[in-house]
């Protein structure tokens, strides 16, 4: 798979030989090795000008980077920036200068491990090819200018738009890789700017399991860690290269082997996952609910299933049963995903037999129109065994950005405020009511002149309707005008830390940017954005910090929180994200109310404060128990906690789980564990016990939703039952238990002025009447419900059973849908695509009217993407690394052998790769075995190269990555989720010829 | 002038002259014998403490816990 | 007195590259320069088996034995260093690892070859302890400060062990046990002369 192993530097589409070299020094002629046989000690000018230059630049780049004798060393301590595993760093800095690196043995979740990436880290504090100070382009060539100079123009120019366009002009892309403080800030920031068209990477990674996965039992996030997956008998990655795309957490994967826990890999490649699996199954792309389907078939037929489980906890698993038994016969999943039944057979029993068991999936099952049903089609498969909500079992869904997780709880989303309040007027008011603003003032700063199509055929204001995703920002610039559901094309867009080459459709993606207005880049790098396109002018570049330049916390894919020291000062000029975002909020005039709550000092808004601001309003998912203060205490003591529970044995956290995995009820003093499993309903609830959550109301079509004779350990309700509001406090007569505080606060928010000194002796009906009965866990600021429940033993979110059955979805009960692309369009009668929708997130939405012509005679091979170990993202940082770019030189794509042969492709060669929408891309050929034969699959981390030419010199001077080659994304094509605007990338045609 | 001249030139030549010169020390060789510098590790590495140092690295970093 | 060795479990490794990228952190080792690298096995197939690979510090050492100017000596703990002050860079020793080792950079100044370089086991040279002379020839230099080689203290699953030898025989022996397998110890044979 990895295509070059190159000993040498220089070939391919490789820059030279970065300079930070000692070693090499002593090994023809160093310096001070010539000085002394040359009998000069001064005054050697004649000697050093005959040295080579290479000698001279490298003995300068190591004085600055290498560790020194006798310097006063401090050590700081961060989380890589690589993924979301969360593996913890610990940084020597001498001098303001980082130094070295030492392996985090303390850490619980990477035991001192890391990946390539993690363990380049260090090269961060170089930034050799950062971009070095805001520039902008002129009449085609990158000028130099000041941050007050850069945001006065960018400020002014983006003012204008709003004025001429309205606020929704503008597309503020986020990102995964803003710490919470940082990314929770440009999601307050473009609420204030009056739009929800903000969004970032989780959109195009894992939303369709944050989607699916939420509205099957309640919360769309990993149910258990890596770490216990040490418990499993059974392990079933779908779509997950784990070996590369989270190295370390095959730490913890292959410890669960040793004890004993059988490994299935299902994968359209023999992944370097699969190398280590008991069973590999190579399934078609896009087939996956089929695939999900053609097990349950076996498991129903022998009767696997943990009926008991289901009856206590499950809704509507006897449609699932109908659905796989009329439909998924053996010979029909063979048909459809390529697997026969005796693989499928064999992986069924394991599971079933095995138990415990976990799954686990990524980016293969996400990518896709129907990823919504994949993700959904996992979680029943872990219904109907019982594996969900204990220890070893699991839906183990690996997040991908170091803080994706954090970013999709309390970041940028264009589908809801933080803490998935969504975007309804109860969820501004409770948001307005945590910054201390008032509700009318943020409807002001919307678009109220109309109202526009909300998705449902219902009008709303545009303060209601989700914005468009970072997926389809190039229709929101390239779409006919009158189809858009706001008042104008995106104009401008600010990107603050998003590689648009991981996003579909570069092609059109480079139109829609030489359409736009105005481009800002906020990263620490230039990214492919930035060269892309032949935009001339109203091009920026703002110089960024990454996270080792500042500090803050952040989430691991298993909810656990941890909080970064910063490591040293912002590189060049470069600025952290919160800093860049308070410079804009005062040039537009809302500072003052956006950090209202929230100290600055010398311009920097202080991180420990955002935290607390964010622990104040995120009570739907208990972001509210971690304060910078215990965050900083589980760094400080993270050597005290177990590596298999992640719970601290003794020390000052004793019995709390390692960064309190969320949700982390009610506030920091109430002192709550964190909850390191979902749902398990084996321990209460004050100690990190769960039952499923009450989110769908309590009966559907008169058929009971909530749990029946399950509950958590010590559960005051030996039942289900529904979330809490006041009013059910005060049926269970448990409203007493309220602090005068508490009550008084509750009063507050349902608009009761109360008399507070009263309030200790009466109870809530007394002071307060029934008016403020509807005020629940998730909106009372004082905690107080969520305290008296756990107090009785009960889940604030209440307690009822997952759901196989989503009504609100297109496909309530998840079914198959070929790919838009698919080659095997004989299928497609059976299994169409969607109608095409009008209003989807603003944009008009294309299924069938791109799937009723067949590409697969002119365009035969199946075209998937992935990850390679070194590079992250759109690749823009890692290749930019001379430890990194030196292992990874060339962009490639692996082909079949036959496929290799029937086009007369030799290893090694250059081939064009083209879409079916006419995208091209020159790249070598990687001739294997290791996807099979009709497949091809390319990494998807390269840029710099458009349609075969190199964009070097679009780069500002010494930005560009020592490794530049074609972004697969141009040859990819349409396609979305049919919930999230998901793009599909996992299952989409091409061309291969030879160049 | 002149005589100020021929002496900046002697000097000038000289300078650049030894830049040529080259040392004299020479390593004599003995088959089998190695005659580079004494490493200070050695004598660290024979000591009980440094060894129990290493041991107790060895269990912190290398071990699953 | 410890017996340092470096052992792979092929089990483990997944080709993540982290110990190559660990020790060019560490080193500062130029591009071009591989002390470490992972070799993989049967790449894209069932059976595809990575490991990682340096210069193993043998019993008997055949660089050491081929060297025409004897460059190399041996710690008491084993860890076999050569004096890059009088490596004329031949590149005998090549030709004699077992393993590929040693690295040369390429031909730069004056045209001539450089000198040998390789893994350290992260205990620099004969230069003193943790100096910037000794920083600059052969890289960092950990066991004299207590510490594990680079490449191993940072590996992602703890496949590439280094210490003491009979430490890592014990807990590579209990995971082959866990794992009801036979050991398989790459190179162990070769570089010391006895496996596990």
């Amino acid at each position: 798979m990895k295509l070059t192993r190159k000993g040498s530097a220089g070939s391919g589409s490789a820059e030279g030989a970065p300079g930070t070299s000692a070693s090499l020094e002593g090994q023809s002629i160093d310096r001070r090795t010539f000085l002394r046989r040359s009998g000069l000690s001064v005054g050697g000018v004649g000697a050093a000008s005959v040295l080579p230059g290479y000698l001279m630049s490298r003995s300068r780049a190591a004085q600055d980077t290498a560790p020194k004798p006798d310097v006063e060393t401090e050590i700081r301590r961060s989380v890589c920036t690589h993924c979301s595993v969360g593996c913890g760093v610990v940084a020597e800095v001498q001098n303001g200068v980082w130094t070295g690196q030492e392996p985090d043995f303390e850490s619980p979740i990477n035991l001192g491990a890391h990946c390539a990436k993690g363990a380049s880290v260090r090269e961060h504090g170089h930034g050799v090819k950062r971009v070095k100070y805001p520039m902008k382009l002129v009449n085609g060539k990158w000028k130099r200018l000041s941050w007050e100079q850069a945001v006065e123009e960018i400020g002014d120019k983006l003012l204008k738009i709003r004025e001429e366009s309205g606020p929704d002009a503008v597309f503020w892309c986020g990102s995964s890789k803003a710490s919470n403080e940082g990314s929770y800030l440009q999601r307050k920031f473009a609420s204030f700017w009056g739009t929800n068209n903000v969004d970032h990477q989780a959109r195009i990674c894992h939303s369709t399991t944050v989607a699916g996965v939420a509205n099957t039992w309640g919360y769309g996030a990993m149910t258990n860690s890596y770490n216990d997956m040490h418990n499993c008998k059974a392990m079933l990655f779908c779509g997950s290269n784990a070996a590369e795309a989270h190295p370390v957490a095959m730490q913890h994967v292959l410890r669960g082997k040793e004890n004993g826990a059988k490994m299935i890999v299902v994968d359209p490649r023999f992944t370097r996952t699969a190398a280590h699996a008991d069973q590999f199954i190579r399934l078609r792309p896009g087939t996956d609910v089929a695939f999900i389907y053609g097990l349950l078939w076996h498991i129903f037929q022998n009767g696997w299933q943990d009926e008991e489980y289901i009856r206590q906890r499950v809704f509507a698993m006897d449609e699932i049963r109908e659905e796989v038994l009329n439909n998924w016969d053996p010979a029909t999943v063979e048909d459809v995903t390529g697997v026969p039944e005796e693989e499928m057979y064999q992986a069924a029993k394991t599971m079933a037999e095995n138990r415990p068991g976990t799954i686990v999936w990524c980016m293969g099952h996400t990518q896709h129109h129907i990823g919504n049903n994949m993700t959904r089609a996992d979680c029943i498969l872990q219904l109907a065994l019982g594996n969900i909500g204990v220890s070893g079992g699991g839906a183990n869904i690996f997040r991908g950005h170091d803080n994706v997780q954090g970013a999709t709880d309390v970041g940028p989303n264009c589908h809801t405020l933080p803490g998935y309040y969504g975007l309804s007027e109860d969820a501004w008011k409770h948001w307005a009511r945590v910054w201390e603003v008032d509700y009318e003032w943020l409807r002001s700063r919307y678009d109220t002149r109309r109202k526009y199509n909300a998705g449902n055929g219902e009008m709303a204001y545009t303060m209601h309707i989700p914005g468009m995703p970072v997926s389809r920002w190039i229709d929101g610039v390239l779409e006919d005008k009158e189809n858009l559901q706001q008042a104008d094309n995106f104009r401008a867009i600010f990107f603050q830390g998003h590689a648009a080459n991981s996003q579909t459709r570069n092609v059109e993606m480079k139109e829609a940017l030489e359409k736009l207005d105005l481009v800002v880049v906020s990263d620490p790098y230039p990214t492919h954005l930035a060269v892309m396109s032949e935009r001339q002018n109203d091009t920026y570049l703002l110089p960024t910090a990454t996270q080792f330049e500042t500090k803050g916390s952040v989430t691991a894919s298993n909810r656990s929180l941890q909080w970064r020291e910063q490591v040293i000062e912002p590189l060049f000029e470069a600025k952290p994200d919160h800093e860049i975002l308070y410079l804009f909020a005062k040039k537009f005039g809302f500072a003052d109310k956006m950090f209202k709550n929230i100290r600055v000092e010398d311009g920097v808004p202080s991180i420990e404060d955002t935290l607390r601001e964010i622990n104040r309003g995120t009570w739907s998912i208990g972001y509210t128990g971690q304060s910078p203060e215990r965050l900083k205490l589980h760094a400080k003591h993270r050597g005290d906690f177990d590596t298999t529970t992640l719970q601290a044995k003794g020390g000052p956290a004793d019995g709390e789980y390692y960064g309190l995995p969320w949700p982390c009820w009610g506030n920091p003093e109430l002192g709550h564990l964190g909850t390191p499993i979902l749902y398990d309903t084996s321990k209460p609830v004050a100690e990190g016990g769960l039952t499923f959550r009450a989110r769908f109301g309590v009966e559907y079509e008169g058929e009971n939703l909530l749990a029946e004779g399950s509950y958590s350990a010590g559960s005051g309700i030996k039942d289900g039952y529904p979330e809490f509001t006041l009013g059910m406090l005060r049926q269970l007569g448990w409203d007493k238990d309220l602090t005068a505080q508490e009550k008084a606060t509750i009063a507050r928010i349902g608009g009761i002025d109360v008399d507070e000194s009263n309030l200790q002796e009466m109870s809530i009906r007394e002071a307060i009447g029934s008016k403020a009965d509807h005020i629940n866990w998730k909106t009372d600021l004082s905690g107080g419900i969520q305290r008296v429940a756990i107090k009785h033993g009960c889940a604030p979110f209440g307690n009822a059973k997952a759901r196989c059955k989503v009504w609100q979805f297109p496909d309530p009960i998840p079914k198959h849908r070929e790919p838009l692309y698919t080659a095997r369009y004989d299928l497609v009668d059976q299994y169409p695509t969607y109608e095409d929708r009008k209003a989807f997130y603003r944009l008009p939405t294309l299924y069938s009217s791109i799937q009723d012509k067949d590409y697969s005679g002119e365009y035969p091979l199946i075209f998937i993407s992935g990850r390679l170990v070194e590079y992250e993202g759109g690749g823009a940082e890692s290749r930019s690394s001379a430890w990194l770019a030196e292992l990874q030189q060339e962009m490639f794509v692996e082909i079949n052998t036959a496929d290799a042969n029937d086009r007369n492709i030799r290893d090694k060669q250059w081939v064009w790769l083209e879409g079916p929408e006419g995208g091209r891309i020159k790249i070598k050929a990687m001739v294997t075995p290791r996807v099979g034969r009709g497949v091809i699959w390319t990494p998807f981390h390269f840029g710099g190269w458009h349609q075969g030419e190199d964009l070097k010199d679009r780069y500002p001077e010494g930005t560009a990555p020592y490794v530049r080659g074609e972004s697969c994304n141009t040859a990819t094509t349409y396609g979305y989720d049919s919930v999230t605007q998901m793009q599909e990338t996992k299952a989409t045609l091409c061309e291969i010829k030879p160049a | 002038m002149r005589q100020w001249h021929a002496g900046l030139g002697i000097v000038a030549a000289a300078l650049v002259l030894v830049g040529c010169y080259e040392s004299t020390e020479v390593t004599v060789y003995d088959p089998g014998v190695y005659k580079g510098e004494e490493d200070p590790l050695m004598a660290k590495q024979r000591k009980e403490a440094q060894q129990e140092r290493l041991r107790q690295r060895f269990r912190q970093v290398q071990t699953d816990r | 007195m410890a017996r340092m060795k470096f052992l792979c479990d092929a089990e483990r490794c997944i080709e993540c590259n982290a110990c190559v990228t660990a020790c060019k952190n560490e080193n500062e080792v130029p591009w071009g320069v591989n002390r470490r690298r992972v070799v993989t096995l049967k790449d894209g197939e069932p059976g595809e088996k990575s490991i990682s690979v340096a210069c193993m510090h043998c019993t008997d050492a055949p660089c050491a034995a081929v060297c025409p100017v004897d460059c190399f000596y041996t710690t008491d703990d084993g860890i076999v260093l050569h004096d890059k002050d009088l490596c004329i860079g031949c590149g005998y020793c090549f030709y004699a690892c077992p393993f590929g080792a040693p690295q040369f950079p390429e031909e730069k100044a004056f045209g001539m070859r450089g000198k040998m370089d390789k893994c350290t086991f992260c205990a620099g040279g004969p230069d003193p302890d943790n100096s910037e002379a000794e920083f600059k020839k052969y890289g960092a230099n950990r066991i004299a400060e207590g510490k594990l080689p680079a490449c191993a203290e940072m590996c992602a699953t703890k496949a590439l062990l280094a210490g003491d030898g009979d430490m890592i025989a014990d807990i590579y022996r209990q995971r082959v046990i866990r794992r009801s397998g036979r050991p398989q110890t790459w190179g162990w044979q070769k570089a010391y002369g006895e496996s596990i």
